[in-house]
This record gives structure tokens, sequence and C-alpha cells, in this order.
């Protein structure tokens, strides 16, 4: 178990630098692809609860240092460092989606491999919707910006995002299904194991 | 025993977050350099095997053209060392004459040369990574330019490596002039960038002003960060509003196509 958590750390952290050199999907207007989470919510799937919450550590911690924005704002004392949306929020995020798709495990572990899929494409276009109330809210208080503005391109943007993940999600579970199989971890294995040791 | 052990792992990742949130920006940029000093090298990797991969799919030249291709690059090179040249002598007479007159020095600037080695990969954050960091003299707010315009600034440093947040970003803020008029204002980046397209705007105090699309607008070099007169991008349209006027423009330089920039190490603005 722990050592399919170790492949997943390595597999989060390869996906995000993957992540870095795919440009956005220009007639989605824009919308991102989103590999890291989908590997997330995999291992949401695989392992037990309390190891999802390291990943979701491991995945919200990689975010946030990379998107994070201290900004500069000038006050009536002089120019001031302010952090946007606090380093944090990305863990609370990824544990949060991280509950939801647990609550599917059972199905996955009666080998309902489409519960990824759907629920990745579901659970991404989620995650870019906070993303963007967070940030909508941060910055309305900050520096009376734009705020809930929400038109076309930026419905597309969060929709896109799903729609990509969810075509993506199979291609991911089938990778991820196989290195698990190298490590000999087998999720349903271990949750009968689990649920017998505490009968 | 899997309850207790989830609660145990709950109730540290709760402690883990409020640690984290009750960090305050020093604490967030020095995590964020040190990640970032992490990840760089996978990203120069990443970038370089990106670079072979362009480069095998624009094909191969051959060697009558690689030679057309070397003539014609040796005489732009001549045609710019003797502009250059004399742009110098200019600068130097420029020099004498300011002194002369008791004008303020104008600052000099020194520039770094930078690759991209990464873009963003959120929907909502406008930053680029560079292939400088803290070794080659580059620091947090310095600005970030290239021949044709401003790009943005420097807000994330590490050793050999550097985040970039662009002028396309709403959070990036550039005091601006517009060419041939008195007008200033605050330049931002949208959130919502029109079609692909990164889009600018410019919130100008005076809902009178007469613009016309086209004008230039230049960066003032109120606020310190930016030197003055660096183009920032051309007025596309103008609409007043109940309380001010509001612009938005076309980015001097293609952001979605950026590959090499330079990093303004020198003085800041004027």
């Amino acid at each position: 178990m722990i050592a399919f958590l170790l492949v997943l750390i390595v597999a989060c952290f390869g996906s995000l630098v993957v992540q870095h050199f795919i440009p956005p999907v220009a007639f989605l207007e824009g919308a991102r692809v989103f590999l890291m989470p989908v590997v997330f919510f995999y291992g949401a799937l695989a392992l037990p609860y309390g190891l999802t919450l390291a990943l979701a550590v491991v995945c919200g911690f990689m975010w946030d240092a990379l998107t994070v924005q201290v900004v500069s704002l000038m006050g009536e004392g002089g120019i001031t460092n302010v952090v946007e949306i606090a380093f944090g929020w990305s863990i609370v995020l990824y544990a949060l989606l991280g509950a939801v798709m647990s609550g599917f495990r059972p199905l996955f572990l009666r080998g309902r491999w489409e519960i990824h899929c759907l629920m990745s494409g579901l659970l991404v276009s989620l995650m870019v919707l906070a993303e963007f109330l967070m940030l909508s809210l941060r910055r309305v208080a900050l520096y009376e910006a734009t705020g809930f503005v929400i038109n076309r391109e930026i419905w597309w943007r969060i929709g896109g995002a799903g729609l990509i993940a969810l075509a993506l999600a199979p291609l991911v579970y089938w990778f991820l299904s196989g290195l698990s199989s190298v490590v000999n971890y087998h999720p349903r294995a271990a949750a009968a194991r689990n649920r017998t040791e505490e009968v | 025993m899997m309850k207790r052990f989830n609660l145990a792992a709950l109730i540290i990742v709760v402690i883990l977050v409020g640690g984290f949130l009750w960090m305050g920006p020093s604490g967030t940029q020095r995590i964020q350099s040190a990640f970032l000093g992490f990840i760089s090298p996978f990203l120069k990797t990443g970038s370089a095997l990106e670079k072979k991969i362009t480069a095998v799919r624009h094909g191969l030249k051959t060697l009558a053209q690689l030679e057309v291709e070397n003539q014609q690059l040796s005489v732009r090179n001549k045609e710019l060392s003797a502009v250059n040249s004399m742009l110098r002598d200019l600068e130097a007479e420029n020099r004498q004459l300011r002194k002369a007159l008791e004008y303020r020095e104008r600052a000099e600037f020194k520039l770094v040369p930078a690759r991209i080695i990464a873009r963003d990969a959120s929907t909502w954050w406008n930053t680029v990574e560079i292939d400088r960091g803290t070794a080659e003299g580059i620091r947090r707010e310095m600005p970030v330019l290239t021949e044709s315009g401003l790009v943005g600034k420097v807000t994330v440093v590490s050793d050999h490596a550097a985040t970039v947040v662009l002028i396309s970003d709403e959070s990036c803020k550039v005091a601006a002039k517009i060419e041939g008029t008195r007008e200033q204002g605050i330049v931002s980046g949208e959130r919502d960038s029109g079609g692909g397209v990164p889009l600018i705007s410019m919130r100008i105090p005076s809902k009178q002003a007469e613009l016309e699309p086209g004008r230039k607008v230049y960066s003032s070099g109120v606020g310190g960060v930016y030197p003055a007169g660096i183009l920032i991008g051309v007025l596309r349209d103008f609409k007043a509003r109940e309380l001010d006027g509001y612009a938005t423009l076309i980015p001097a330089v293609d952001l979605t196509t950026l590959e090499d920039v330079f990093v303004v190490t020198g003085a800041g603005s004027q």
C-alpha cells in the first residue's frame, strides 16, 4: 500500500511537470489539461482515505507552491506584500474532493472503472470552479478586480477542463492499474484485508 | 484500526494546513522558491526535449538552405553592429549634452537574457518560468521585457530559475501613459482573454479622454518597479464609464509564443 502511495506521489509530480508543456486547448476557449488531479482521483479510489489525505497534502502543496501569488499593494503605509489565496487552500480542496471520490470506492472495488472517468471529469471542473470563486472573492477584496464576471469563455474553461479530464481518465486508469500490479498492490484484496482486520 | 488511522491522518492534515494558512508572504515565498528550485531541473529537461521534438517536427534543413540562412544572418549581424556603434556614439553625445544642461542622468539598464522553460499549467494565472535565478542576479519584482515591449515582472526566484507573472495576469499592474496625450492610468491583465489572445486593460481616471485606437501605451515609471518608456501595448478601444475611462489594449509582445526574454537587473525607473 505504501509502495503504491509512493508510486502515486511520483506520478503526481511527473504529471504536474508534463502539464506545464501541454498548451491550452484553443477550441475549448483555452481550457487547460489537468493531469495531476486525474492521477490524484485514481489514488482516492485505490487507497484508503487516510492515505488519500497524504496524497492530497502532496498535490495541494505542489499546486500552491507553483500558483500562489504574492502581490505588492500600495497602501497608506507604503508597499505591502499580500498573499492572494493563502498557501494551503489547495490541500483543503484536494482533501474535500478526495473525500467525495472515496465515497465511490465501493463501486471502484467492484470493478466499475467508469467511476474514475466520470467523477474525474466532474471533480476537475469543480476544482477549476472553486479556484475561480476563491480568486474572484479575493481579488475583489484586494484590488477591486472584475469579480464574478462569468461569460461563455469562463464557462468553457471550467467545463472544458472537465471534458478533457474525462477523455484522459481511461488512459490514466489503465496506466496506474498497470503500475499497481507492478508494485503488487491490489485495491480489492487490500480493502478485503482491512475489513477482515476490523471484524 | 483503519478508522483510527484515518482520524489520525485527518488531525495531522488539519494541523499542517493550519500552519500553512498561518504563514505570511515571506514564508510563502520561501517555500515557493525552494519548490521552484526542486522542480526547475525537470522543467529545463522537459523544455529541452520539447525543443528537440519541435525541431524534428519542423524538418531538418539542407546544407544549401543553412548556407543561405547563414549568409543572411551574417549581413544582418554587420548591419546591427553598425547601428549599435552609431547608437553608442549618440548615447555618449546625449549624456554629454544632458550633463551640460544639468539634466538628471537616465538610469542605465542591465539586461540579463533568459529562456522560458515552462508556461503555467493553471487556468486563472498567467505566469512563465525562466532559466535564470538569484545566481545570475535576478531578484523579485524585477521587470521582464523583450525587444518588442514589456512582458511582466519576477515574482518567485530560486537559485537558477524564476517565475515571471505576465502583464496579461489580473494581478500584474503597471503605471502607464498614452503616447501623444497627457492621459495616464493603470494597466492590468484580464481574466478572460477574448478567444485565446491575451488582452490587457487600462483604467484611466479621466472619462472625457479622447483616445483613438492605435495609440501606443508606455510604462510611466511611477511606482518604481517598471522603468519608464517601455512599450506595453497598442490601444484597441476606449469607453467612458460612470466614474472613469476603460481601454483595452493589444500587448506589444506576443505572450503566447514567448521564448527568450530579458530581465532588467540594473536601475529601475528614471
